[in-house]
């Protein structure tokens, strides 16, 4: 999961964003708990909203945090909707890992692994958790990879295999209709990123010759998207989309409404004009640097 | 039946124009449009019932004679007569495909990809029984591929075209009051402003993620 997942910032009020924080920062804990401080690291705005999907109703309670020591924050409390999805942040993230070793050399491909290996731990005791997630994860990762070397120029096949990994999340979830909402969501949730990705790599995959379903899916030479080829690409994020909203609204989330209706009404259109436009990378190095001001 | 006023969400108090415009918005977001070859339709098809009920519930307790008989917009119309099975077009259909339409209403579309894999004759038909189940799975790109072979394979046809035009467009689709924004674009800029909104626990993460990602 890569953090393109965002609610839109004007369509909540400063109550709802507080909880928003409230959450982040209780995943942040969540993971820094059970799998050690390092493990921080995989955190990210994607996890934050599964955590949103996967939450009931959750308190909050005032602590510190390394990233602002001085000032107690409001903070998510344990419960088991965090841990799931911290159990889930790591599994992803290591298999992740794993994946961009086998794919890339050098000195990134030591990166990879090494990032692998300090994760093992942590790795091996999500797995031992939930079975069936690594064993899917495992699976579809190397589906996905069969595809990638055959040059599938379809977008929706190799999108499938990070969708159905997403959606079989849902099979943790106990309430049956629940489980129906937050399987199909969770499926367009994964196709949406998988293919956001493959539109925010596309330039950089032509360059280097790596797989690309976008590009092989319109013959594209310079990795340039235009045109009908552009329209299609659109059309075809926007109705996954709309079919995250449509399951969102037949079932009740509860205190976390708000921001998965922001998410999924705007918030993804937003990031994925943003992708679209090459503005998306720009914004977010943008905010890293104004992050670090912020803490000195 | 729980109170219809919940269901409707909106206070006992509430006008009859407010009671009126709360059933009309509930009936756009559960509109079959909306849900059409999606596994979730049964359970949007639930929902719209129950809010026809509580909407008929609340204008009778009223005692107007304005229940079942008027219904305030007859562009919504009892909307949940608007989902149905693929069996209902059977009358038209190529006996061959009705067996195919049966296995898709049924939900089980392996055995519909079997069955439509087995013929070798692909016409209009084929292709947009094709999308139907591209559809259902999510594989929306291959989907809208199939009805448009569909479409040019039988210009004429209501039900192909309908299906590729709910497929494209994002107009008719409920979109709550104010959001309008689209991957294509926006309106007055609001994109613009995304990403610096949540500088949360940057120290950490926006590092540390980059770090892993870049």
């Amino acid at each position: 999961m890569f953090g393109y997942v965002q609610p839109a910032p004007d369509k909540l009020t400063a109550e709802e964003e507080q909880r928003y924080r409230a959450l982040y920062c209780g995943l942040c804990h969540t993971l820094a708990r059970r799998y050690g401080a390092v493990c921080r690291m995989v955190l990210n705005y994607d996890f934050t909203f599964l955590a949103a999907l996967l939450s009931g109703t959750i308190g909050t309670e005032n602590r510190r945090c390394i990233a602002g020591p001085f000032k107690k924050r409001p903070v998510a409390c344990e419960n088991p909707a965090l841990d799931l999805a911290a159990d889930v942040s790591i599994l992803f993230t290591y298999w992740k890992l794993r994946d961009g070793a086998e794919d890339s050399r050098g000195v990134r491909c030591l990166g990879f692994q090494a990032a692998g290996a300090a994760m093992g731990r942590a790795y091996r005791r999500a797995a031992g958790l939930h079975p069936a997630l690594d064993a899917a994860a495992r699976r579809e990762l190397e589906r996905l990879s069969e595809l990638e070397k055959a040059g599938c120029p379809s977008l929706d096949e190799p999108a499938d295999t990070f969708a159905a990994l997403l959606s079989s999340v849902a099979g943790e979830v106990e309430e049956p209709v629940r489980r129906r909402v937050l399987e199909h969501l969770l499926y367009h949730l994964g196709r949406w990123i998988y293919l956001v990705d493959a539109l925010d790599d596309l330039k950089k995959d032509v360059e280097s010759g790596n797989y690309n379903p976008i590009s092989l899916r319109f013959s594209l030479k310079d990795g340039i998207l235009t045109g009908q080829a552009r329209d299609v690409v659109v059309s075809t994020l926007d109705a996954s989309i709309r079919q995250m909203a449509a399951a969102y609204e037949l079932w009740d989330f509860g205190v976390w409404s708000p921001i998965i209706r922001s998410t999924v009404y705007q918030g993804l259109y937003c990031v994925g004009n943003a992708v679209l436009e090459g503005t998306f990378r720009a914004a977010e190095s943008r905010r890293g640097l104004r992050g670090k001001k912020e803490q000195v | 039946m729980n109170d219809p006023y919940k269901i409707l969400n909106v206070p006992s108090t509430a006008s009859d124009e407010e009671v009126k415009k709360a059933y009309r918005e509930l009936a756009r977001k559960y509109h079959p449009d909306n849900y059409h070859d999606s596994p979730l339709e049964d359970l949007a098809q639930e929902k719209m019932k129950e809010i026809n009920e509580a909407y008929d519930t609340i204008m009778r307790m009223r005692g107007s004679g304005r229940g079942a008989s008027s219904n305030p917009s007859g562009a919504y119309g009892r909307s949940a007569s608007g989902y149905g099975g693929y069996g209902s077009y059977g009358a038209q259909t190529d006996p061959r495909f009705r067996e195919i339409r049966a296995a898709i209403t049924r939900g089980d579309l392996h055995m519909a990809d079997h069955l439509l894999s087995i013929l070798l004759e692909h016409n209009g038909e084929w292709y947009f029984l094709k999308g139907v189940i591209c559809q259902r799975r999510g594989w929306l790109d291959e989907a809208r591929r199939n009805y448009e072979t569909a479409c040019q394979l039988a210009p004429g046809n209501m039900e192909y075209a309908q299906a590729l035009e709910r497929l494209s467009s994002s107009a008719q689709s409920y979109r709550p009051e104010g959001y309008e924004v689209f991957t294509s674009g926006c309106g007055d800029n609001m994109c613009g402003r995304l990403a610096c909104a949540y500088c949360l626990c940057n120290a950490v993460t926006c590092g540390g993620v980059r770090f892993f990602w870049c």
